[in-house]
Order: structure tokens, then sequence, then C-alpha cells
């Protein structure tokens, strides 16, 4: 044994323990995440039971198992539920998710298993995907046209309704287009006229002229918002058109009116390959679509969109800043004491909590700088704020400070790992310092500079915290990015799949419609990150191949 | 005592300590360096005799490379780096406050141990100097490009990859495409800081070749510690020690008949 010790065998395992330890937990999170979020979009099977409660009577429910576990009897007992059995012994029971939310008081039931008396998967059972008011499960029995069925012998009643919903979704993607295009960009316009007039106003320069100018402008808008709306109304009044009839498990007939119906499947009978079809069309959907019901159904688009501009504006602000900083320190700067306590104070302003930033921010940026180009460039708008409440742009700045310890610490060891030769070189040609930096120095050193831009992105996507205070909202109304000029509207607040995250499994009103979101949410911000992260080292991949510095 | 043969022709034998302003390309009077407390170099003084080959030779830590890098002030770089005497060009102190250290640099290019080709081209690396000084005429570039790579004795191999990496090249090829960067701007003094010991023997020979046609256009001067190197490429030769000029004479005379028993001692081998 203690020769064994002598050999240094142990310490090979237990290093290699270690290694194999972080890999499993890397590897399991991956796994774990991408099962419960991936399953999510998988069309789980419809069951319908009938269950006989304790005191006889009998109720058909139709689901989705959505978990089983087991509970003792003495738990049931204590909450109520007359049951007779042992107090230690276990019994199995189901949660189901129902839907049908406006029918029923809860769209989860728990069922206990052997109080199910049938189980079946009737292969005619459906699953309408609604806007409002989530999933609806049941028979379909009839698809109404003004009224009047329009199922006859030739069609199959579910093509009919396949027809149907897709002629619904169209109209409604139209108005929805409409809303957000044309009268979208008409009330921004509007907007900025009722600010131009302020704005005249407050500099006592608002010429009669000028006002019939304004209000030419306003009546004419008004006109095409007028016709636009009829359009609109229009748009509304055909997709009320068409509405399907389903039965329901209590079953009684329910009307749904067809443009509240996104789309329906019958996953007890699909195929492997049409499940998958419906898999890929779910996650699609998944990530471009907007989120409803409180974020608890939808996608998450806006939150990717909020997420990679976000970064992106950070990166843009960091890499100057940090590149500059560490020129300076590296470059210029003295090598004395005071020199020496800077590098030592940015070193260690990467392990301030992150939340401190976001206080900061909120104090520094938004407030006092905020306000003041509020009141210096946007008086018109006061007292509601631009740039003086928190946005995107605020965001973006507090994660670069954030982040900017990293940037500058990777490039300066980016610049020291430069040959001095080279610099010589460069020098004894007639160039300046300056020269040398810009054209050799700093050329060669992107790729580390590229390093630390890697690891400030992977730091700044994951932050949350700051964020809460400086910009992210649960529902932002519109983009930071529109085709409305300027087109970048950095004040705007905006989503972030991180904060999605919190929301949806915290604040959410359903918690057990949001839980597979969460692990669905947090698959995708891993994504992106890591898709983030790709496309950084690509970049310095390249850049390394480009300036491989001297071997010889 | 080894065999050193000057092999350099001399069509005249300079008084070295007495040049006309003609003759002279630069003259170095009383210069002192200290490194923070250390002294590196004491009271040299030397003229430089243009459109020759001068070679500084010595034990390591001599100070002649130190001596070198004073010529186009690259010790500024060196912190701690102090310098008192003068060193005259065209009769104006280049240690002056008034000095541009950049312009002087482009008069007094420099070549070092080891080739530092720039991460470029061989095209961008020869026109580095040239790009600097705002020269962007892709017809004058080119032509600089074929001058000074033919001058460096490197066209012939590199004509047809000019757009590729330089550090595609050998170390030999890298120490030429220096050269030719150097020369690019036309210097009147080129600087070679042992510009063979990091080549082979046949690169070196190249290098060495290379060197006698370069005095034509400029100035050389040379440090090196290949005794054989001095003797076969250079015209004076100035023996230093200890951070003092020990001997400055033509490198016949320096090699055949030395005045000094220190110099004796160095070139027969006894230390160094």
């Amino acid at each position: 044994m203690n020769h064994w010790f002598k050999s240094g065998k142990p310490y090979i395992w237990l290093t290699a323990g270690a290694v194999s330890v972080s890999l499993i937990a890397v590897l399991g999170l991956l796994a774990l995440i991408a099962w419960r979020g991936l399953s999510y979009f998988w069309p789980a099977a419809i069951y319908e039971l009938e269950v006989t409660a304790q005191d006889g009577s009998t109720q058909v429910i139709i689901g989705e198992i959505y978990d089983r576990e087991e509970v003792s009897y003495e738990r049931l007992q204590e909450s109520g539920l007359a049951i007779a059995g042992d107090g230690d012994e276990m019994l199995e029971r189901w949660l189901l998710k129902v839907g049908n939310r406006e029918l029923v008081p809860l769209d989860f039931m728990w069922v206990l298993a052997p109080q199910v008396v049938r189980q079946d998967t009737p292969k005619d059972l459906a699953v309408l995907e609604r806007a409002k008011d989530g999933n609806f499960y049941g028979y379909i029995v009839d698809v109404l046209e003004n009224g009047q069925s329009v199922v006859t012998a030739d069609h199959s009643i579910r093509d009919v309704l396949a027809e149907r919903i897709e002629r619904a979704v169209q109209l409604s993607e139209q108005a929805a287009d409409l809303q957000q295009g044309d009268i979208g960009a008409i009330n921004y316009q509007l907007n900025r006229l009722r600010l131009e007039r302020r704005s005249l106003g407050l500099e006592e320069q608002l010429t009669p002229a000028e006002e019939q100018r304004i209000q030419a402008e306003e009546t004419a808008l008004q006109q095409q918002y007028q016709e636009l709306e009829k359009v609109l109304f229009t748009y509304r009044e055909e997709a009320n058109r068409d509405s399907v009839v389903v039965r329901d498990m209590r079953g009684i007939d329910v009307e749904i009116p067809m443009y509240r119906v996104l789309d329906v499947a019958y996953p007890n009978d699909m195929g492997v390959f049409s499940k998958l079809g419906h898999f890929f069309g779910q996650v699609g959907k998944f990530v471009t679509e907007d989120p409803r019901e409180a974020n608890t159904e939808g996608g998450v688009f806006p939150a990717i969109f909020g997420t990679v501009f976000m970064v992106l504006l950070m990166s843009v602000i960091v890499t100057p800043f940090g590149v500059i900083a560490a020129v300076y320190l590296h470059e210029y700067a003295g090598k004395n004491t005071i020199t020496r306590l800077i590098r030592i104070a940015v070193i260690n302003l990467a392990g301030v909590p992150s939340i401190v930033y976001g206080v900061f921010g909120l104090g520094f940026f938004v407030y006092m700088v905020g306000g003041s180009l509020d009141q210096i460039f946007y008086p018109e708008a006061l007292p509601s704020p631009t740039f003086g409440t928190p946005g995107v742009m605020w965001s973006a700045i507090t994660l670069a400070i954030l982040t900017l310890p990293v940037v500058i610490v990777s490039t300066e060891e980016g610049l020291s790992r430069i040959p001095s030769s080279l610099r010589e070189g460069s020098l004894a040609l007639g160039a300046t310092k300056a020269e040398t930096l810009w054209r050799i120095i700093l050329p060669m050193a992107s790729p580390a500079i590229m390093t630390g831009l890697i690891l400030a992105v992977a730091r700044a996507a994951g932050e949350v915290a700051p964020l809460m205070l400086v910009g992210v909202v649960k529902s932002a109304p519109m983009l930071p990015v529109d085709g409305n000029f300027p087109y970048f509207h950095l004040d705007r607040k905006f989503m972030h799949l991180g904060f999605h995250i919190y929301d949806v499994g915290f604040q959410s009103p359903n918690v057990e419609a949001a839980r597979p979101l969460v692990y669905a949410t947090s698959l995708l911000l891993v994504t992106v990150i890591v898709g983030l992260n790709l496309t950084a080292i690509g970049v310095r991949n390249h850049l390394r191949e480009k300036y491989r510095s001297l071997e010889s | 005592m080894i065999s050193v043969t000057p092999t350099s022709s001399h069509t005249e034998n300079l008084d070295l300590a007495n040049l006309t302003a003609e003759q002279t390309a630069l003259s170095i009077r009383h210069l002192n360096l200290h490194y923070g407390d250390a002294q590196a170099l004491y009271d040299i003084s030397m003229m430089i005799p243009k459109n020759q080959v001068t070679a500084f030779i010595g034990p390591s830590g001599c100070g002649k490379s130190t001596l070198l890098r004073c010529i186009n002030r690259m010790n500024d770089l060196v912190e701690i780096c102090r310098v008192s005497g003068e060193i005259l060009l065209h009769g104006k102190n280049i240690y002056d406050k008034d000095v541009d250290v950049a312009a002087l640099r482009r008069q007094v290019g420099m070549v070092f141990q080891r080739p530092n080709p720039f991460p470029k081209s061989i095209y961008e690396n020869v026109v580095y100097g040239m790009r600097l000084q705002g020269v962007n005429d892709r017809r004058t570039l080119d032509e600089v490009v074929e001058r000074s790579l033919k001058g460096a004795a490197l066209w012939d191999e590199v004509k047809d990859r000019l757009n590729e990496s330089a550090f595609g090249l050998s170390g030999g090829q890298q120490q030429r495409l220096v050269i030719a960067r150097a020369i690019a701007i036309e210097p009147e003094v080129l600087l070679l800081d042992e510009p063979t010991s990091a080549l082979d023997p046949i690169s070196t020979l190249t290098i060495e070749e290379l060197i006698t046609e370069l005095k034509k256009q400029f100035t050389v001067v040379i440090v090196t510690h290949n005794m054989q190197q001095a003797a076969r490429v250079s015209d004076q030769t100035a023996f230093m020690y200890m951070g003092k000029l020990i001997e400055y004479a033509d490198t016949n005379t320096l090699f055949t008949t030395p005045a000094q028993k220190q110099t004796e001692d160095y070139i027969t081998g006894r230390y160094g």
C-alpha cells in the first residue's frame, strides 16, 4: 500500500477523478436541461381516464399525464382526503394537464392511480393550441362558418379544420403585421409630432405657420390611420367567420371561435415521423414567436433578441474602452507603484458582486446621466423620461463596466506577449510609438483582445441581477430595433432570457405550466451563449492564424 | 594564432582620426552611457567613415551592441538608460532636444540579431516604412519593393509570392527581407546588430556578400562577435572591451599588427 502511494498513482487517480467529476457535472447539467426542456415540445399522448371517486361517483378526465409520484396515505389523509389505508403505505398519483382553463377551476389536477377504472388513448382526441386560455383538449365535433356546418361527406373534418385554421392564422398574422407595422409607424409619427409641437412651444417658436404644418401632418396621419383601421377591422371580421365545436371531458359541446385557435394536433394518431415534424414545428414556434398569457405560453423571440442585442451592444462599448485602458496601462503608464495599484484595483473590480453594478448603473447612469440627458435633449417629453429610465443602453453600459476588467487584463496579457523585437523593428523604421501600436502591436494583440471579449460575453450574457435594475422587463411591447427612424431605440426596455427564466419560474401565475418552459428557456440561454462564444472563438482562431507570432 | 586574412579590398587607407567632413558619416564624441548606476560605455570617441563597413568586435557584454543602439537612439526605449556626450550626423548632435527621433531612425536604419519580419505579407513588410511616410501610391510602392528586394538579393526568390506571409520564408530569407525593409526607406547609415548570428553558414555567406554590395550605397556599421566575419566584410574594425574602445583601425592593420596587447589577446583567442 505504501508502495502504491509512493508510486504517484493515487495522484493520477485523484486528478483524473476531479476532471471526471467536472465533466459529469457539466454533461449531466446539459443533459438534464436538454431533456426536460426538449420534451416540452414532444407531442405527449392524451389520455381519457375514467375515475371513480371515494364516494362512488364517476368522472371522465381528458388530459396529458404530466408527472407521476408516490405519496403516503398519511399525507393524503392529512391533506383532508377521506381515504382508508395504512399511513405508511405508498400510493401512486398522477398529475394531469387537462387544459380548458376557462371551463374548469384548475387546468392541472391530481388523480390517484387506484381510482382509475378505465384508461384509454382514443385516436380522435385533439389538442387545440389557443391564443388565449391555453390548450383545449377534446373531440372535434363540427366546424362552422357563420354558424352553419361546413363538414361534408367529401371532406374529412380534420382537413376542413386544418384549412380553416390556416386561414384564421393568416388573417391574424396580417392583422398583427398591420398593427405593428403601418399603424405602429403612424403612432410613432404622431408621437413625434406631439413632441415637436411641445418642443417648439417650450422654445417659444411655435409660429402659426409651424402649428399649421404640424396640424396638417397630423390630419393626414389620422386619415391614413382610419383607413388602415378599416382594413384591420375587415381582417378581424373575416377571422370571426369560422368556429369549431369541440366536445370536452364533461361531454359538453363547446364552440370556440377560429381566430383563437392557432394549431390543432392529434397526438394519439401520430407516427414517429409526424411527431418529429410536430416537435420541430413547436421548437421553431418557440424561438420565433412572442410570448402569450403572461409569458407562460408562446415563444421567447423578444427575449432572444434582447439578449443578443444587449450583449452585442455591450461588446461594442467594452472592447474599445478596455483596449484603450490596457494600452495606456501597458504602454504609456510609468512602471511604478501607482500603476500597480491601478492594476490591482482593475482586477479587483471583477470581484465586485454584480448587483452592486446594477445599483451603481441605476443611480449613476439612469438617474444622473439619463436624467441630465433628458433635461438637455428631451425637455419636450418631460415629465415622462426618455433616457432617465432603465433601458437597453444603460444595461449594456452597466454590463460593459462589469466586464471591463476582463478585457483589460487579457489585452494587457496579449500586449506583453508580443516579442519586443517586433516593436524595435517598427521603431527602427521611423515609426512613432503610436504608429507601432496601431500597425503592429494591436493587430497582433487582437487574438488576446478577442479572448477578453469571449470571457466578457460569457459573463455578460448570463448576468441577470444588475439588469433587473437597469433595463430588463417581464414583457416589452416593442423590440429595441424596428423600422422607424432612427431604427435603434436604445432608450427602450427589453426582454432577456435570463430574466425570462426567473420570471416564468417564480413570478408566473401557473407554476405547473411554466416548469417545462423554465427548462426550455434555460437550454435556449445556454445555446445562445455558446453560439455567441463559438462565433467569437472562430474569429479569434482566424486572427491567431493570421498573426501567428514568431516561434523562432 | 588563428589565421585571419582580411580579404576586403581597400582602395585607400583612411586616416581615421582626421577624416574630412565629406568622408565622415558619423562622429561619436566622448560618449558615456549608464544603465541606472552601472556605466556601460566609457568615453567613446570615434569617426565612422562614409560608404564603408565598420565593424565592432569584442567579447560578450563589452558594450558593442549598446554603442550601436546609441546611433539610432534605440536605447531611448530603456527607461533607466542615460547618455552623455555627442553623436554627430551631418554635424548635428542626434541627442539634441529638438531632434525628431522617428526622422533620425529613417536616416539610420537598423537590422537586428534575430529576423523580425512583421506578421504581414512580404510586400507589406517591405513597404512598411514607406506607408509610414504616407506613400500609398501603388506604382511607387511596387518600384520600391522591386528595388529593395533586389538590393537585398531576395527578389528572385520571392518575386512570385510577394503577397504571401513573410513567416513562410526561411531564416536567412527573413533576415534579407528585414534588410530590404530597412533599405526601402533609403537610410544613410545601416546598423547591423549581429545580423548572422541566428543563421546557418550558407545564409551567413549570402548576407556577407550582400553587405559588401550595400556599402556602395550606404554606410554600414556592423556588430559581430565572429572575428572572421569582421575580417571578411569590414573596412574598419573597432575592438571594445568592458565598455571602452580599446583600438580602432582599418581592418587589415587591426588583425595583423594590433597596437594594443588586449586586442592581440582577443584576436588570438586568448579570451572572449
